[in-house]
């Protein structure tokens, strides 16, 4: 019997040594659907979609394809029922072409020999399909992140999928670029495809979806037509208790003139930047992706070398030439990828913060002073609230909110003074984020002068005091954020040519 | 889609291919070097030195290939010298001491036993996960020991104690001595290894799983690549390498040694690195071996030429090894490669910064 739905999950549960990562979890996907399947970090989401394509097997539970019983499934066998994932950390091979990478393990074979050519054809009707305009030949390591993601849902059509898995597609993508997916998984929803759709956005799904469900902790809590339903329900579903405001702003007196940037000069991305920075004061970078944001942050902290230009801070001219300035004097940053960059993840919470405050936990002869570090490091979990069971947890265990406190925290205990948040709530979620954005609130209130970058334009609009738009390595406009409005802010994003605010 | 027609398209197109950067700098080099040597001494060129440079250089490029395979799949075999020494004294010994074999039946038990110790290496990388360097290392320790099982144990050599056997003969002449069209034998193998391993590389499913797993071992293994296969296979086919570099190096002195094939891991790397094979995995082109490898010789035969010591030569090689990486690393820093800078192109993508405005894909 042809079922009306291409995948159904029943009351699926799923353990991991010492976790019950889903407990009776339900999900279905009809053809021509968006389907999301929202919840916090934890909730299960990932489990539940690595068991759809294979990654992980099943406990306990039914798992229908077609309406016909599905066991033993390894990700070979998904992709022969036609179920593509794709991947938040893209799986890309970056040494291979587009080609060589939609056709990976499904090599179209002449004579004992690779077809370069029928593959190369073949995927360009693919792209084509899409419309996009990638050549079948260039090697994806070359490419921005947005083409490889097309590329894997060039992959995932290629292998006759009907239903495709998104994990967290647009976390990386500009707002052009989100367009242009959408418009795509349009496309593949009028060609009959089912698409699993996760995203921590919510004010993406407006777009694109039909249908919900929710899980939280691992068990399944409800499904529902969007249309039915608001944000403010889902949201309260997902976390289990109404989070009143999202953007939890407070007033702050603003204080005297902290940090002063004139005519800052860092290769391509950052040209003539002049901006300045009050004790107890917010400001959010705003601008596409390229923009030259993290590359304005990064030159301030010293990890990209300044070309020319003046950073006063408190009155004192500063000299940055490398990352140990920027911090002595009194800068920290917490960076964009915090994993790769913030965090050393396979050592613990005290290691990391003991990292950064070598200089004053160590004796005359190098010892590590080890009360001095766990005194560091009590009060830098005391004072963000980090959720840990010990000084001792390894980094890697802790959800992405409490690691972004540590990298928050391991600076804060020098007694910063600015303190740099690049995109900190990237693929957090939602009580995560309003963690941070309380944290952000608290150094304000503490007098700290608070430097954002974010390409969600609501939380850039929620917290700041004052928006810097850039486009294209140069400050297109600065915003009280009294005047800033959504259409405001991409207007100056997106203002090419010269311009003097 | 459109490439520009001509001998110019034909040229970019050449220069496009992944790591040929690279091997077109150390091309450059090799010529350079090979005319230095040249003038330096008019004997470099003599057909006898061609031909013993040649020769020479055979059994580091059979080796070299075996590591470039593990190498563009991230990983590093510690133990193919030692199976080269092992593959050594267990032919002498089957074919003397133990058995008295026929050569060609001695030949095929040594080569199997070597392929074993590959299929150990595979093992304990693609299945128990153990890292390379580790599992190899354990593995070069242990072959290197069966090298020493003499019988007698007492004696770091094994002669073929037999000159007279024409079987012997046979054998040496296939694997050392043997001369046909001017190239000696030694040098055939390499170069129809060689090409064998290009072709697998290049053209071949299995080549292409073994630069994806390389370059990206969970894309590979989600995208349905039989990892643990793939990687197997690699190990394996270094370890047979490293057991015909044995029977070579047997053929050639007429007796097993104990500590034939010392340090040829690391030459291999060393050969592999100068011609362009990245030890991060993902990228390299066998021909770049190749380039790697005669550089190797050329220094190393050159400089005795010129009548520098050991210890010179030595020094020499370890700083060209260094060199060429590190140019390597500066033309990638600029993003683009040396055969970018010689031919002139890609400088399109060179010019947008690295973080582009998100419209990389207006250039292709």
């Amino acid at each position: 019997m042809q079922s009306e739905y291409l995948v159904e999950l029943s009351n699926i549960s799923k353990e991991f040594p010492g976790v019950k990562a889903l407990d009776s979890v339900s999900f279905d996907l009809k053809a021509g659907e968006v389907h999301a399947l929202l919840g916090e970090n934890g909730a299960g989401k990932s489990t539940l979609m690595k068991i759809m394509s294979g990654v992980y097997e099943l406990d306990s539970g039914d798992f229908f394809v077609n309406g016909d019983r599905v066991t033993d499934i390894d990700p070979r066998k998904a992709q022969e029922l036609g179920i593509a994932i794709i991947h938040q950390e893209l799986n890309m091979c970056a040494h291979l072409t587009v080609a060589e990478n939609i056709f990976l393990g499904r090599e179209k074979i002449k004579g004992g020999m690779l077809d370069q050519k029928a593959m190369n054809e073949a995927a360009d009707i693919i792209l084509k399909e899409l419309k996009l305009s990638l050549s079948p030949q260039t090697v994806v390591g070359n490419l921005p992140v947005s083409s490889q993601q097309m590329v894997e849902i060039a992959k995932a059509l290629s292998t006759d999928a009907k239903v495709i898995i998104m994990d967290e597609p647009t976390s990386a993508l500009t707002s052009k670029e989100i367009d242009e997916l959408f418009r795509i998984i349009n496309d593949l929803k009028k060609r009959g495809h089912g698409i699993v759709y996760i995203s921590h956005r919510l004010e993406e799904l407006t777009h694109i979806v039909d249908r919900v469900t929710i899980l939280r902790d691992g068990r399944y809590i409800k499904t529902l037509n969007f249309a039915d339903t608001n944000l403010p329900e889902i949201i309260s579903m997902m976390v289990g208790h109404e989070i009143n405001e999202k953007f939890p702003r407070v007033r702050c007196e603003r204080g005297e003139k902290l940090l002063e940037v004139k005519h800052l000069n860092a290769g391509p991305l950052v040209r003539d930047v002049s901006f300045e920075l009050y004790k107890g004061e917010i400001i959010g970078f705003a601008g596409l992706m390229g923009a030259g944001r993290t590359e304005v942050v990064k030159a301030l902290f010293g990890a990209n070398r300044i070309e020319s230009g003046e950073v006063t801070l408190e009155g004192r001219r500063l000299s940055i030439r490398s990352p140990i300035n920027a911090i002595v004097a009194g800068i920290a940053c917490a960076p964009e990828d915090r994993k790769r960059e913030g965090l050393c993840v396979n050592l613990h919470i005290r290691e990391n913060v003991g990292l950064a405050n070598l200089d004053s936990i160590c004796g005359p002869l190098g010892v590590i002073n080890g009360k001095k570090e766990r005194e560091l490091t009590a009060r830098a979990i005391n004072e963000l609230k980090i959720k840990t069971p010990s000084q001792v947890q390894s980094v890697k265990n802790l959800s992405g909110g409490n690691q972004q406190k540590v990298v928050v925290g391991k600076w804060l205990v020098r007694d910063a003074k600015v303190v740099i948040f690049d995109e900190p709530t990237r693929g957090i979620d939602v009580a995560a984020k309003v963690e941070i954005y309380n944290l952000m609130n608290r150094l304000k209130e503490q007098g700290i002068g608070v430097i954002f970058v974010s390409s969600e334009m609501p939380e850039v609009l929620g917290m700041s005091d004052k928006i810097i738009v850039m486009c294209n390595g140069r400050i297109t406009g600065t915003l009280p954020v009294e005047d800033a409005t959504q259409d405001k802010i991409l207007t100056l994003a997106t203002r090419y040519e010269t311009y003097s605010a | 889609m459109n490439e520009s027609a001509g001998t110019l398209g034909a040229i970019r197109k050449f220069t496009s291919i992944r790591g040929m950067g690279q091997v077109i700098s150390v091309t450059v080099a090799l010529i350079i070097m090979v005319t230095a040597f040249g003038i330096i001494n008019p004997n470099f060129f003599s057909s006898e030195n061609v031909m013993n440079l040649l020769r020479q250089i055979s059994p580091i490029l059979i080796i070299g290939i075996g590591q470039s395979c593990v190498l563009i799949t991230a990983g590093i075999d510690l133990s193919i010298g030692s199976v080269a020494g092992m593959s050594c004294m267990l032919s002498a010994l089957l074919m003397t001491t133990l058995g008295r074999m026929h050569p060609v039946a001695a030949v095929l038990l040594t080569v199997l036993s070597c392929v074993l110790i590959g299929a150990l290496n595979g093992f304990l990388v693609a299945k128990t996960k153990l890292p390379p360097f580790i599992a190899t290392l354990g593995t070069m320790i242990i072959a290197r020991g069966i090298a020493q099982l003499n019988g007698r144990n007492t004696d770091s050599i094994l002669m073929l104690d037999d000159p007279n056997n024409p079987t012997y003969e046979a054998f040496r002449q296939c694997f050392y001595y043997g001369k046909f069209l001017g190239l000696f034998a030694p040098t055939w193998i390499a170069l129809i290894l060689f090409l064998i391993f290009a072709f697998l590389l290049s053209k071949t499913r299995t080549g292409r799983h073994t630069y994806a797993i390389g370059s990206n071992y969970e894309a590979a293994k989600l995208s349905g690549v039989r990892v643990v296969l793939a990687e197997t296979k690699v190990y394996v086919a270094s370890a047979f390498l490293s057991s015909v570099v044995g029977l070579i190096l047997m053929a050639q002195s007429g007796m097993g040694t104990m500590d034939a094939g010392n340090m040829y891991e690391l030459n291999a790397v060393a050969a592999s690195v100068i011609g362009g094979v990245s030890t991060m995995g993902g990228q390299g082109l066998l021909f770049g071996t190749v380039i790697g490898a005669a550089i190797w010789g050329v220094l190393n035969n050159g400089l005795q030429f010129a009548g520098a010591p050991l210890a010179l030569r030595n020094i020499v090689i370890g700083v060209v090894v260094i060199i060429s990486v590190l140019i390597d690393r500066i033309a990638r820093g600029n993003k683009i490669g040396i055969g970018d800078m010689i031919f002139g192109t890609n400088r399109k993508t060179s010019k947008t910064p690295p973080n582009g405005n998100g419209d990389g894909n207006g250039v292709s």
